[in-house]
């Protein structure tokens, strides 16, 4: 499945290339030409495996040990077996606040932002004219939506003196601190998240161009309405892009930060209503100086992630549609 | 193909190299390199720079390098190179981050090391942890109540007699001015800062911290809220939600922008709401309980000098601290941007260079000299206190907790804090 839609009228590029240069070239691959070739080889991916062990694995490692320490920056680490894990699960609450939080977040947004992508992508896919332009228009806010600006814009959007309210207030509404109360602050951050359905609004649009136009004008025979081509052709049709788009989207969301770092001020606030999982993890490591502790969390939520993405794959099972089955 | 296989080679031979030649930073043309960490505004770090570069024209041999980041970054980027075992030979760092650095054998003594003949000895004992001179203030704050005289006169008001008001005539000050301009201009600001509290449980004679515990009752701390949300519901200042959304940044604050009449800032952030302001802004002691006998008002070092304990270059380090402190030259760059110099000879030879509002501030830290609380260097641990007092506080301002579950909660969580 590729995810790039191809330009319709594009000739497909040949793959082998062409006659005379290859033949040449092929027959002096031998010997210790091609052994010299393994090596250079090497030498370019070297720089690719240096990152891989001294900035992946080899740090890994090292969180992994530490998180069974009491590790904190400023001091030497001594072994403390599972109390940081305990500590955790047992005692902190602010943990478990924090997973609240992040689980909200996350069964609240991605649903809504993958609709959202979805009926957009629908919509778009129209043949409608200057798509491409609509298409960009859409995605900007994937690109923006992580960063710092746009955090601080939401804050003045949602503020007392925000938009939001200048808005409301012409239905008499009076106004209101979105970002900075407890009960509102997560939500002004969910819909921060489904502002940005542009990466799967374009996936889907890629998937919506493989669904064969067959299948419709066979159907349209058979008299079947819109929703009718949507609920029994397209929607099943889209099960893996969609699955896909889930998945991706889960462990993302799970992951984020920015937002909820600038949003809140750096400390999860009002009253911890927005402490994400890994804003948790950065105050505890960086701010409270545990460093053990906040390796402990990484890999729990490695370990979170990892069960949340094979729960997914188990679920596929049951309703995404592969086509080739019976 | 040998010809891109050489070039490839070269390049990473070059790359590497580049990484280790950063690492040594021993001397530099023979002179000894001194690093300084230190955080700011973009003003602070040109201060600094000249500061820096009259040293070095002192004393040619040393070779002192800046290392300036913002706050919010500072102390992350800190620990993690002290953890590293590249900590600059000269750190600044300021109160909560004193106890924690000190107690980790990060920091040296430095008794005896950098001359303290001159400073103000009850602010340098505020150095001192277990005994030993861990850090050389480099200037003074207060936490006074600020007013906008003209925005409180307009409203028909006077400004009381600040060594005897108290909370009740601050809010029915704060709340006339509220009402006289329709909600537009608020009556005061406030705000979460542990000194409020600490000045607060002062007056009630009571510590924030007393033997590396929290020293304050829990009716205290819940009688500080009740009197937030007095302002809160008497309209004399905003509601919790906007307050919040004000924030902590002084170019914000609602004074600098004449959006209220009282508010509480450092000493040394005057000069600012001033010139936000545009406006005569004055400073008072803090309103006092009913039956109080002291304003609890207290000066803190806005901020340490302090020398690595694994530095090489204590010699180079201890002079440039020495220069700071002790030298007009200095006190006459750097002025009041790091708190007002304790040094008398420093303060008289920048008197005349003082803006107006500093000015202000030092006949003001003069004025409360007498009656002065004394400082109290916040235990280990305390560098979360400002997080765990605003979560309870916003827990009760926003109706989330009943103020005695919520007092109870801090105690708890801060003592809990105060003891790993």
């Amino acid at each position: 499945m590729t995810l790039s839609p191809a330009p319709a009228g594009t000739t497909e590029v040949p793959v082998t290339p062409p006659e005379k240069a290859g033949a040449s070239h092929l027959g002096r691959l031998k010997g210790s030409r091609s052994r010299s070739q393994a090596w250079a080889a090497y030498l370019f991916l070297a720089p690719w495996f240096i990152g891989l062990f001294a900035i992946t694995i080899g740090p890994m490692i090292a969180s992994l040990y530490l998180s069974f320490t009491d590790y904190s920056l400023l001091s030497e680490a001594h072994w403390v077996g599972l109390d940081n894990y305990e500590k955790m699960f047992v005692q902190d609450d602010r943990f478990m606040t924090s997973l609240k939080v992040t689980t909200t977040y996350v069964v609240v947004s991605v649903p809504l932002q993958l609709a959202f992508a979805l009926g957009l992508a629908l919509v778009l896919d129209r043949g409608l004219r200057g798509l491409s332009f609509y298409r960009s228009i859409f995605y900007l806010p994937s690109l923006l939506g992580g960063s710092v600006a746009i955090s601080i814009l939401w804050r003045k959007i949602f503020g007392v003196d925000g938009i939001v309210n200048s808005f409301l207030g012409l239905f008499g509404y009076e106004g209101h601190g979105w970002v900075t109360s407890p009960d509102t602050a997560l939500w002004t951050l969910i819909i921060l998240h489904v502002w940005t359905f542009g990466a799967p609004m374009v996936i889907f649009l890629a998937g919506l161009r493989q669904i064969p136009q067959s299948l419709y004008e066979a159907a349209s025979v058979d008299g079947a309405g819109r929703w009718r081509n949507f609920r029994s052709i397209t929607l099943p049709l889209l099960t893996p892009i969609i699955f896909f788009n889930l998945v991706l989207e889960v462990i993302k969301s799970f992951q984020s930060f920015t937002q909820s770092f600038i949003v809140s001020g750096g400390n999860g606030g009002p009253v911890d209503s927005t402490l994400f999982y890994t804003l948790y993890l950065y105050i505890k490591g960086f701010k409270n100086y545990e460093m053990g502790y906040a390796a402990g969390m990484a890999w729990v939520l490695l370990l979170i992630i990892a069960a949340l993405t094979g729960v997914n794959f188990l679920m596929s099972r049951f309703w995404v549609f592969y086509g080739d089955e019976k | 193909m040998k010809r891109i296989l050489a070039a490839t080679a070269v390049t990473l031979v070059a790359i590497s190299a580049t990484a280790c030649g950063s690492d040594d930073d021993s001397d530099s043309g023979g002179k000894t390199k001194v690093v300084f960490s230190y955080w700011g505004s973009d003003a602070r770090q040109k201060l600094t720079e000249s500061a820096i570069a009259t040293f070095e024209g002192k004393n040619p041999t040393i070779d002192v390098e800046g290392d300036f980041s913002d706050w919010d970054s500072y102390y992350e980027k800190l620990a993690t190179k002290t953890a590293a075992g590249d900590a600059p030979d000269v750190m600044s760092i300021e109160i909560r981050g004193l106890a924690e650095y000190a107690g980790r054998a990060t920091l040296a003594d430095l008794t005896g090391k950098v001359n303290t003949a001159d400073l103000d000895q009850d602010v340098l004992k505020a150095g001192q942890v277990d005994g030993k001179q861990y850090a050389i203030p480099t200037g003074v704050n207060a936490f006074p109540m600020i007013v906008n005289r003209a925005t409180v006169e307009k409203a028909g008001q006077k400004v009381p007699d600040d060594t005897a008001w108290t909370w009740d005539e601050y809010i029915s000050i704060a709340q006339k001015v509220t009402e006289k301009n329709d909600g537009k201009v608020w009556g005061t600001e406030y705000n979460e800062n542990p000194a409020f509290l600490q000045l607060f449980a002062a007056q009630r004679g009571e510590q924030f911290y007393k033997d590396d515990k929290i020293g304050m009752s829990e009716q205290t701390v819940k009688d500080w809220w009740i009197l937030l949300q007095k302002i809160i519901s008497t309209k004399a200042g905003p509601s919790a939600a906007q307050m919040l959304e004000t924030g902590t940044n002084v170019d914000q604050a609602l004074l600098a922008t004449n959006a209220s009449a009282f508010g509480s800032w450092w000493s040394n952030q005057l000069t600012t709401l001033s010139k936000g302001s545009g406006q005569e802004l004055d400073l008072l002691r803090m309103p006092k309980a009913e039956g109080a006998t002291t304003a609890g008002m207290f000066l803190q070092p806005a901020m340490y000098y302090t020398i690595s304990s694994k530095t090489e270059k204590a010699d180079a380090a201890q002079k440039f601290v020495d220069f700071l402190v002790n030298d007009p030259e200095a006190g006459a760059i750097l002025l009041s941007d790091r708190g007002l110099p304790t040094n008398p000879k420093v303060v008289a030879a920048i008197k005349d260079k003082l803006t107006p509002a500093d000015q202000k501030v030092l006949t003001f830290i003069d004025s409360i000299r007498s009656e002065l609380s004394p400082i109290a260097i916040p235990p280990k641990g305390s560098m979360e206190m400002e997080d765990i007092l605003k979560r309870a506080t916003d827990s009760v301002l926003f109706d989330k907790a009943t103020a005695d579950d919520a007092a109870k909660a801090f105690l708890t969580e801060a003592n809990a804090a105060l003891t790993k």
